[in-house]
Formats: structure tokens, C-alpha cells, sequence
């Protein structure tokens, strides 16, 4: 009974990708080709998904250092404060961010006041990615870090390194493979947004709105090529998750 | 200048418990101690990797409770090694090396020279103990920290590098403190013996002290003290009675003779112990076992019977009842052999008052 559940599952799950791909890969790779548009599409996707992977690693980096290694008053809160993103509804998260970055906003006024446009340019796409990927970087760099013996840097500073130093000569580099692990996972995720680039940036279009646009313009028809590009796409980030995952860490003593 | 004045820490649930105890510039401390005691968790402390609660800590005359482990010169090796995965066996060595030629030579002190071109996933345990303490030592530290250091060498290797580590700290005039189970290796090596238990030092001095001279019946069991019996102490006289000529000390220090009533037994022996309830603590290898009744200076004799033998190796521990209470004492196994002892024989048990401490 449970194998024949397993299996339903496992055919659910995988049958649409498969028949996805073969019904559009084919078409949607050679679209590439002549589609201007679906060609913008994907390098902006490309572009501004790596654009929030490195800001979300950037700031994302120290925090999941704090919550693997400090034991702290309000540690929990914060914790939950910055898995917030992952639980609520993604156009929802894109309202908050229109909230906080829109020209009605302060915010929003200030920056559109420095000549930062956000709502309606690529930047408003790399905020909304920001916003619903990073926490997804936080917490697996929060693992990798957390699979590192602090007994390394331990012995690190009493042979002479200071703390960013011994975060730099030995910690960074022992969870290297799980943090870029996690940098991938954000990447994926970025790529994959939808609900909250919609609100924020519909124009230029990524290629999550593109295909949305090309669906309820013109139909499955034209929506199935750029779809299927999408997806193969995503398998980019699989197959470099799998290599990751391949080889241990070893961060034992 | 190894000195801990009412130092406390906290790590998890785990508490150091105002730990106060000294080991002077030059001299090497041991610290000894059941699983679980706190001893990691000291010597953490003390390198400044775990914070201090309370006290302070002091090393080379300079308060260093609030100094981070970088700025308090000292060297820190643990039981596992902590070598860097991600570096070859040189680079470990080197890895804060005071120069690279010490770095060299601490090396080839310690024979990792020959390691160099395997990767450090491929060490044996005692191999990365060796590559630890040459790293630790290649920084020239002032004071070392040593976390059951020789725990994974075998017996011939443990006693080569021992001897190394003790030569160093003797030449460069290292204050040394090492954790360790092995009461051998605490009687070899320290000149001063910390023992700590539920994060607490119960006692602290020189080795020799601390065994023979266990400050309770719990020190006593826990040091291996074969015979600890519950009693009453009654003093007898505050002159050295007949029953004291041939003994190794006198009544100095105002020391009294003492007649100690455990069960039917009664024993002698001097001390400044109050009169009252009290433990009293023989060592197995003071006891002398004779076929014959009492003779020599010894002021304790007991007739009993041999209710069991147990061989270990070179030495023999031979179980004598004497009116139910039961009394160890360890002989040689060759004279266990030429006494012919076994079960059921009737034997002499002796041992001087000097032998017998109150606790």
C-alpha cells in the first residue's frame, strides 16, 4: 500500500516535468534561437537571479554565522523573523515590498529621489527574488556552518587568528561546499520566482512572467516553448546540487 | 604562571564550579579526573576559547580572564587533534609557527617530518596527536594546554613523545597543564595534580600528595586506593609511643598517635586528624603479606585468610579477610608465586602506622 502511495506520488511529481520538456524542450530551445524576447527573458532571469544570490550571500553570510555559532537573547525570534518570507504567500510579499520600496513609501521616495528607480526595473525584480530566496541561503549556510566544529577555530585563535581571520582561513573554507550548496538552492529559487516579481516588476519580464504572459495571451500553444525552456533551466542548478552533495565536507576532527 | 582564582564558566548545561589552584612558572600541572569532570572544559577556559562566569585567570603574572585566546601566548592541543582538513601536514605545522625553521624543527622533534605528503584525512589518531602537539609547540608558546595529548599513540610511541614534550617544557622553561586519565602518566609527568569532579577542584598539589594523601574517601576510591574503611578516631597520646621507632616520621607538626576502630579491626597511626567519625586509607602496595605471625617494624598486623587472587600482569592483588572486613594488598606477581598463595591460606597483613591516612 505505502509503495503503491510512494510511486503515485513519484509519477505525480515527475510525469509533468518529463512531458513538459518533451512536448516543448525541443521547440523551446530552437525558439531561443529566433525569440528575442524569450532571449531577454532568460539572460535577465540569469542575470539578476546570480545579482540576488550574491547580495543574499553577501549579507545572508554573517547572519547564518551569528545563528550557528552565538547563543544569544531573541536568537529564536530573529530565526523566525527571516523564515517569514518562505511561509507566506509570494504575491503577499510582493504588496510588502511594494509597501516599503514604492514612490508612495519614504523609502521608495528617497531612493527614486537618488535616481534608484525600483518598482518597474530589474531592480525591483532582484528585490523580489531577494526577498523570497535569502532565507532559503540563510538557512542552509546556517547548517553548513553549524556541521563545522567550533573546535577548529578554537585551536585557530590560539595559534594567533583573530576571529575574521579564523572565519576566513578555516571556517569559510570547511563549509565552502554547503554554502555554495545553498547559494545554488537561492539561485534555483530566484529563478523560479513568479507571485512576488509579478507585483513588483511585470515589465521587463523574467522568464516566469514571460511564460504567465505568453499563457494567458496566446494560449498553451505559444506558453509551452518558454515553459519548457524554464525547466531545463532548473535542471542547471539539480545537477550542480547533486556534484555538491557528491562529496563530504569533513569537517571532523 | 598557571593560576585559576575562583574561576567559573558555563558551556551548555556543564558548570565550572569556582575553581581556584596554581601551578607555578616552570612546572608542569596534571589535571586528573572522572569522564564528564570539566577538564576540556578548563583548559577552554583557561586558553580563553569559553568564557569565564566569575574568578579569574591569570597566566604569567597578567590577568588574562578578559583577553581573547589570540592574545594570551599559550599553546592549546586536543584529545581529537583539530587538525585542518583542508591543509597538508605541513601547512598545520606552520599554521602560526613562530618561524618556519622552528616549525621544521618541532617536526622533526616529534617525527611528523616523515608525514608531510599525506593528506590529513589519511592520519592514524596517534599520527594527528603528533602533528597537534608539533603545531602547538612551532608557535613557542609560554604556557601549554594539553587534552589527553598521547590518548591514541601505542605504549612505546606514548612513552618517546612524553619524554619529548617533557624535555621542551623543561627547555624552554614552559608552564604546562595536561589533562589525562592515566594516574601513571600523572605520577611521571606533574609536579603539581589538580583533581577535579562535577566542575569542581577537590584537591590540588603534588602528585604524590594527592594519591597518598587523599583529601576524601570519595579522592581515594576514585585514585584507586584499594582499602577505604569507615571508622572512629580516638588520639592516644601527643608523645611518639614505643610503637613508633622504625617508623619514617616522627611527631612533628603536632601530629598524634592514633587508634582508628573500623568495625573489629583497630588500627594505628599518627596524624593531626580530629577525634570522631572518619575514613582511613591504605594503599594495597604498603601492605606486606608473610606466612608467618608478625615480625619487622610495623605497627598494623592482622591474621586473615587469602579469599582471592587476581593477576595483573607483573603485579598480583591478593584479597585477605580478616574477621569479614576485606584487605587488598599488592605484591609482585614472582612473590605471590614464591609464597604460593591461594585461596583459603591463613596469612599475615602488615603495614606501618605512616601507612594508614586519615581523611
Amino acid at each position: 500500500m505505502a509503495a503503491l502511495a510512494s510511486s503515485l506520488l513519484l509519477l505525480f511529481l515527475a510525469v509533468p516535468i518529463a512531458q513538459l520538456i518533451s512536448a516543448g524542450g525541443a521547440a523551446g530551445v530552437r525558439q531561443l534561437a529566433s525569440d528575442t524576447e524569450l532571449r531577454e527573458a532568460m539572460s535577465l532571469t540569469a542575470l539578476t537571479a546570480t545579482a540576488a544570490t550574491l547580495l543574499g550571500a553577501l549579507g545572508g553570510t554573517p547572519l547564518a554565522y551569528l545563528l550557528a555559532r552565538r547563543d544569544f537573547r531573541g536568537r529564536a525570534v530573529l530565526s523566525a523573523v527571516l523564515d517569514l518570507p518562505l511561509l507566506i504567500p509570494h504575491p503577499v510579499a510582493g504588496i510588502a515590498l511594494l509597501l516599503l520600496l514604492g514612490r508612495e513609501s519614504a523609502l521608495g521616495g528617497a531612493m527614486i529621489a537618488a535616481g534608484l528607480r525600483v518598482v518597474g526595473t530589474p531592480l525591483g525584480i532582484v528585490a523580489a527574488m531577494l526577498f523570497v530566496a535569502a532565507p532559503l541561503y540563510i538557512s542552509g549556510a546556517r547548517e553548513a556552518f553549524a556541521k563545522v566544529d567550533p573546535r577548529f577555530e578554537a585551536v585557530a585563535r590560539t595559534l594567533g587568528d583573530t576571529p575574521l581571520r579564523a572565519f576566513l582561513r578555516i571556517t569559510l573554507p570547511l563549509s565552502r561546499r554547503g554554502l555554495t550548496a545553498s547559494a545554488v538552492v537561492m539561485w534555483a529559487r530566484a529563478v523560479s520566482e513568479f507571485g512576488a516579481i509579478v507585483v513588483l516588476t511585470y515589465n521587463p519580464k523574467v522568464a516566469s512572467v514571460l511564460s504567465y504572459d505568453r499563457f494567458t495571451s496566446f494560449g498553451l500553444r505559444e506558453a509551452l516553448p518558454v515553459a519548457a525552456v524554464l525547466a531545463l533551466l532548473a535542471l542547471v542548478p539539480l545537477t550542480a546540487l547533486r556534484t555538491l552533495r557528491g562529496a563530504d565536507d569533513g569537517a571532523t576532527p | 604562571m598557571i593560576e585559576c582564582r575562583s574561576l567559573g564558566a558555563r558551556q551548555g548545561s556543564f558548570r565550572l564550579d569556582a575553581v581556584s589552584f596554581a601551578i607555578p612558572t616552570g612546572q608542569y600541572g596534571v589535571v586528573i579526573g572522572p569522564a564528564g569532570s570539566g577538564k576540556t572544559t578548563l583548559l577552554e577556559v583557561i586558553s580563553g576559547v569559553v568564557s569565564a562566569t566569575s574568578g579569574s585567570c591569570w597566566l604569567n603574572e597578567r590577568d588574562c580572564t578578559a583577553l581573547p585566546p589570540e592574545a594570551r601566548g599559550l599553546g592549546l592541543v586536543y584529545q581529537h587533534a583539530f587538525l585542518f582538513p583542508h591543509l597538508s601536514v605541513a601547512q598545520n605545522i606552520a599554521y602560526g609557527a613562530a618561524s618556519s625553521e622552528l616549525a621544521e624543527e618541532v617536526a622533526r622533534r616529534f617525527g611528523t617530518d616523515a608525514l608531510t605528503s599525506r593528506p590529513v584525512r589519511a592520519l592514524s589518531g596517534g599520527e594527528r596527536q603528533l602533528v597537534a602537539l608539533a603545531r602547538a609547540f612551532a608557535r613557542r608558546p609560554s604556557v601549554l594546554l594539553l587534552d589527553e595529548p598521547f590518548s591514541s599513540l601505542d605504549p612505546r610511541r606514548r612513552t618517546i613523545v612524553r619524554r619529548e614534550v617533557r624535555a621542551l617544557h623543561r627547555a624552554w622553561g614552559l608552564t604546562t597543564l595536561q589533562v589525562t586519565h592515566d594516574f601513571t602518566e600523572a605520577g611521571l609527568l606533574g609536579d603539581v595534580a589538580v583533581l577535579l569532579d562535577g566542575g569542581r577542584a577537590l584537591q590540588s598539589g603534588p602528585p604524590e600528595d594527592v594519591f597518598r594523601r587523599p583529601a576524601s574517601p570519595y579522592i581515594a576510591e576514585f585514585l584507586g586506593a584499594e582499602n577505604v574503611l569507615a571508622g572512629t578516631v580516638r588520639v592516644l597520646d601527643d608523645k611518639a609511643p614505643d610503637w613508633l621507632a622504625g617508623e619514617s616520621a616522627t611527631l612533628a607538626h603536632g601530629y598524634r598517635a592514633i587508634e582508628f576502630t573500623a568495625g573489629p579491626l583497630t588500627l594505628y597511626t599518627v596524624g593531626d586528624f580530629p577525634v570522631g567519625d572518619g575514613y582511613a586509607v591504605i594503599r594495597a602496595e604498603e601492605i606486606v603479606l608473610s606466612l608467618e605471625a608478625p615480625t619487622g617494624s610495623a605497627r598494623n598486623h592482622f591474621r586473615g585468610v587469602v579469599s582471592e587472587l587476581a593477576t595483573l600482569g607483573a603485579l598480583t592483588r591478593v584479597t585477605v579477610e580478616i574477621a569479614g572486613v576485606p584487605l587488598v594488598a599488592s605484591l609482585t606477581t614472582r612473590s605471590a608465586k614464591e609464597l604460593a598463595f591461594r585461596p583459603g591460606m591463613v596469612v599475615t597483613a602488615s603495614f606501618k602506622a605512616m601507612a594508614v591516612h586519615l581523611c
